[in-house]
């Protein structure tokens, strides 16, 4: 491993690095807004938590810049293991935590964490170990069994939490590793075509009995089959006809919308967004799920144009270390990383703006939400130690 | 072996190049999708989309006002607002608590629901916010403490302004009701809508997220104006024991309905105005149809002897026949027109005076045919028949006065007996008042006086001539004749008030059932006026159907005296004889004795027979 000094910061990658620092600056910011009720302090603390997360961030993002990212790949699979652990101990009495009616999160030594963020990260290095080495030919069938069965693996125990939200984000990480890695594009058409079978499926059992105006039981008796709880078949059945729940789940719909529209070009200035501040987008999601639609009043088209181009940034710069990575497996790491945040940006504002169901995945570093913070930021050293790394190293072997 | 590795590798890193531009090109379009979404929702929304943005915060809220209330003369309170408690419920939040059969049990009774159906709206409900039972049902602040008291999930009660009627059923007729929309639909609350209802006050602001509002935010406020107070020239006393009255007549007499009017002769004031049966004003829902009718206006029956006052009133004041010029009664039965003409009790010749006491019907044809058509119905329309009195209450009939062209040549002699013709309780009264008022016709009224919540005077109503049919003379004249028909063999001696004059007269109606008078089903009615020498009030009472019993003189008159009665006892009348007086008819404590009294007087009185 070479050694870097002043070499190393003149090697960073500043474009991605930039855009992620004002990411998380414009998230703090908001969180302040997001927690102010407009009697001249804020009466929820968010921001001050996510500043110090954003410093441990920061310093993660360090550390993991500074080492060599080959470490983790030759380590991956025993990270694989070691997340996929945590993740099943939210299911052992006492230190899983249950909200809302899913347990996501656990609590070790005071300090509570959701395994299912590191598990996104785990399961990135996994995936860059299965198709990073040159030796492995990814067009053979068994290494996509392979990471099929590392992808499926945690995503039933997320689905099992249940946090519908995040095991959305395994399928197209997984595709969009095996599409950068090379898998031929018969067998990724198939997946594909199973997966929009499935989901096909999932629609017939939840969304069609309701339209053909089967009664309840019958309804719950359907979706039950096919594993999808009651308040999900109704986020589904609210997001094609929100009119049925205009105080429940459609309520956080066409509040967020009316949120973003209402900022209309330039926004209604800072800490002056009416929706959040008068408590019509609702306090418990306003500073997590639905922060976009805060900086969307608040700033209106051009904040939200801004911040849109600021994760456009972010992507981008990923991509470019993909393409310039030294190595396949920092390739595909980065790969992963990006589309890691690709699916969380793009479900997240997809969201927001009323274009999906209400699904609580959060936004990258902009969202409220410790694990979530540390985990990208981890995931974003990781993607700059490639840069920094951009030397040939053919014969690396893990 | 290595150049085939080369090869592979080559090709794959080819690859790899078209699909590294592929995700770019992704991630851009993806995200340039979505920026576009952006410029819909923010930079170019449509007007749908700015509207309900709009609308979303807006809060326009009408401030409801309270309804002026309803007095009588001494300002005792008939209607008023007040706020009681409408129950409202979550379904979702009710079913998904293991309560919902206990609260479908609590709630059954006080809303007067059964169980099951409650079970079976809020258990099966999705939406957030029902009203069990309906919107207008209320509770008291009681109940709502003891269902409060079981601390329910998803039941709670909105504080809702609704009008309440002390009193219940009694003057139901008169006052009205007020429907869920906060309309007057009958009675005063009806007739004097406008002045009641006030003004309701308007606001326009923001809400926040949970639809409060914010009071910084308020763009505009227009107070409400409150209802004006209508005060009645009823008395609700006097109302009171009318009904007793009543109430006691139907029972003795098995009676289908009974109404009674108590008017202050002089002025047209209406102190009383009864109709049995009645309804519950604070249940007004539940109402019969047959209940809700104010007889007293409502309805019209064939008078019977009671009209022979107006034509008799009309001959004297002609001068076409002298109180004392001798009529053949015919023995009992007159053929007129091959026509026969029966009288209840045969006579041979009376004067035109016994005409009026006896109540002869032949006797008062032959008067109508002194009379003449033409000047019978002129004078009948002067009295008021034929037209509504203008009284101010909604639903009054103007009943039955055919034009004197469509009589035929019998026709005076039944109009005479009040056949052929049809009024209203409160038309025979005018009738009677304007007799005792020496000739002068007073519009009826029942409201006094509307003022508003500062006690401005908006509407005060005073007495009004409406028409002069007879001369005083004549009045004085009939007067006298009617006094005598309370008198010793006349049909009227059950009206007759210790200590007081009673002018009045009695009246029975066959009823038509099937186009034919029935034999057996009467209208028996009574109006009169005490003291007659300065006369107070005009009492009218009719019996619908009573049973047994069937003559004006034996059912009705009895209960013009209880009325009359009390009402002067209550109302300070000095009595007509000071003869009387020293008898003892009227006695310091008030009530019984004097009634006793009264009574012993009358099963004394030689009893000839109540006649008709």
């Amino acid at each position: 491993m070479r050694r870097l000094g002043l070499d190393f910061i003149r090697r960073l990658e500043w474009s991605g690095l930039l855009a992620a620092g004002l990411l998380v600056a414009v998230g703090i910011a908001f969180l302040f807004s997001a927690g102010f009720r407009g009697d001249g302090r804020p009466i929820m603390g968010y921001y001050e938590r996510q500043l110090g997360w954003a410093a441990i961030g920061c310093v993660l993002y360090m550390v993991f810049a500074g080492l060599d990212y080959r470490i983790w790949i030759r380590w991956a699979w025993w990270i694989y293991l070691l997340a996929l652990a945590l993740l099943l101990l939210v299911f052992v009495p006492g230190l899983g935590v249950r909200t809302y009616g899913a347990t996501r999160w656990i609590e070790l030594a005071g300090i509570r964490m959701q395994p299912s963020e590191v598990m996104k990260i785990a399961l990135i290095l996994a995936l860059a170990r299965l198709f990073g080495s040159r030796t492995r030919d990814p067009r053979q069938a068994r290494h996509v069994v392979a990471a099929l069965a590392l992808t499926a693996l945690p995503m039933a125990v997320v689905i099992k939490q249940p946090d519908l939200g995040t095991a959305l984000i395994f399928p197209p990480l997984a595709l969009a590793v095996m599409f950068a890695a090379g898998v031929p594009g018969r067998y990724l058409a198939r997946l594909i075509g199973i997966g929009l079978l499935l989901a096909a499926v999932l629609a017939g059992f939840t969304v069609a009995p309701h339209m053909l105006g089967l009664d309840q039981a019958t309804q719950d008796r359907l979706s039950a089959m096919v594993g999808i709880e009651g308040y999900q078949r109704d986020r589904l059945l609210v997001f094609f006809d929100s009119s049925l729940d205009p105080l429940g789940a459609g309520w956080n719909k066409a509040q967020s919308q009316i949120a973003i529209g209402s900022g209309r070009m330039w926004g209604k200035g800072y800490m002056n967004g009416q929706q959040n501040l008068l408590g019509f987008l609702p306090r418990t999601v306003a500073p997590t799920d639905f922060i976009y639609a805060v900086i969307g009043e608040e700033t209106g088209f051009a904040g939200s144009l801004a911040l849109l181009f600021l994760f456009s940034m972010l992507l981008l710069s990923l991509l470019r270390i993909a393409g310039d990575s030294p190595d396949k497996y920092g390739a595909v790491l980065c790969v992963g990383v990006a589309s890691m945040l690709f699916c969380h940006v793009f479900i997240n504002i997809a969201m927001t703006a009323g274009l999906m169901p209400i699904t609580g995945v959060p936004l990258p570093l902009v969202s409220y939400g410790g694990t979530f913070m540390v985990g990208i930021m981890s995931a974003l050293g990781m993607a700059q130690s490639v840069h920094v790394r951009k030397i040939r190293s053919e014969n690396f072997q893990p | 072996m290595r150049s085939e590795r080369e090869r592979r590798l080559g090709m794959t890193e080819k690859a790899s190049r078209w699909r590294y531009t592929l995700v770019v090109a992704f991630v851009v379009l993806s995200l340039g999708g979505q920026a576009i979404r952006l410029v819909m929702l923010q930079a170019w929304p449509d007007q749908i989309r700015i509207d309900s943005i709009n609308r979303a915060r807006q809060l326009v809220k009408d401030l409801s006002v309270e309804r002026g209330a309803i007095v009588d003369c001494h300002g005792r309170v008939l209607a008023m607002d007040v706020f009681r408690k409408v129950v409202c419920a979550d379904p979702v939040a009710v079913a998904s608590n293991p309560c919902l059969q206990d609260v479908a049990e609590t709630l059954a009774d006080p809303l007067n629901v059964s169980a099951r159906v409650l079970m079976r709206q809020l258990g099966s409900s999705r939406r957030r916010f029902v009203y069990p039972a309906g919107y207008g049902r209320t509770i008291d602040d009681d109940q709502a403490c003891l269902i409060k008291e079981k601390g329910f999930q998803g039941v709670f009660f909105n504080d809702v302004l609704t009008r309440s009627y002390p009193l219940g059923a009694s003057m139901c007729h008169v006052l009205g009701y007020v429907n869920l929309k906060g309309q007057g639909s009958a009675g005063i609350e009806l007739k004097l809508d406008d002045y009641l209802r006030g003004v309701p006050g308007l606001v326009v602001g923001e809400f926040d997220g949970r639809r409060r509002e914010i009071y910084e935010r308020r763009k505009l406020e227009v107070k409400a104006r409150l209802g004006a107070s209508v005060i009645l020239t009823l008395d609700q006393y006097v109302q009171y024991l009318t009904e007793q009255a009543l109430l006691r007549a139907i029972e003795t007499h098995r009676a289908k309905a009974a109404w009674a009017i108590v008017q202050r002769v002089k002025t047209g004031e209406i102190l009383a105005m009864a109709s049995l049966p009645a309804y519950d004003l604070n249940r007004f829902r539940e109402a019969e149809a047959e209940s809700t009718r104010n007889r007293c206006i409502g309805l019209v029956y064939e008078p019977g002897s009671t009209f022979k006052i107006s034509v008799i009133a009309a001959a004297l004041n002609e001068g076409r026949v002298r109180p004392d010029q001798v009529f053949d009664c015919e023995g009992g039965v007159w053929m007129y027109q091959r026509r026969p003409l029966r009288d209840y009790h045969p006579y041979d010749k009376l004067s035109v005076a016994d005409v009026l006491k006896k109540s002869s019907n032949i006797g008062a044809a032959k008067i109508g045919l002194a009379l003449g058509p033409s000047l019978m119905h002129k004078y009948l329309l002067a009295f008021g028949f034929g037209e509504k009195t203008g009284v101010d209450l909604p639903g009054e009939e103007a009943g039955i006065l055919h034009p004197v062209q469509d009589w035929i040549d019998i026709s005076p002699t039944r109009v005479a007996m009040g056949h052929e013709v049809a009024v209203t309780a409160l038309q025979m009264l005018n009738a009677m008042c304007t007799i005792a008022n020496d000739g002068v016709r007073m519009r009826p009224y029942v409201v006094q006086r509307v003022l508003d919540r500062d006690g401005r005077l908006l509407v005060e109503q005073t007495p009004t001539v409406a028409a002069r049919p007879i001369k005083p003379e004549t009045a004085r004249l009939m007067s006298r004749l009617l006094v005598r028909a309370t008198e010793e063999g006349g049909t009227g001696t059950r009206a007759r008030v210790s200590g007081y004059t009673v002018a009045g007269k009695t009246g029975t109606a066959q009823k038509i059932v099937d186009g034919r008078y029935s034999d057996s089903l009467n209208v028996a009615s009574f109006v009169g006026v005490v003291p007659a020498d300065d006369p107070e009030l005009g009492i009218i009472v009719v019996v619908d159907e009573p049973r047994d019993l069937h003559t004006g003189g034996l059912v009705s008159a009895p209960v013009f005296r209880e009325i009359a009665e009390e009402a002067l006892r209550y109302l300070d009348v000095p009595p007509s004889d000071a003869v009387q007086v020293a008898q003892g008819a009227r006695p310091l404590p008030g009530g019984r004795s004097g009634r006793a009294l009264a009574a012993l007087k009358e099963t004394a009185a030689d009893e000839t027979q109540g006649l008709d």
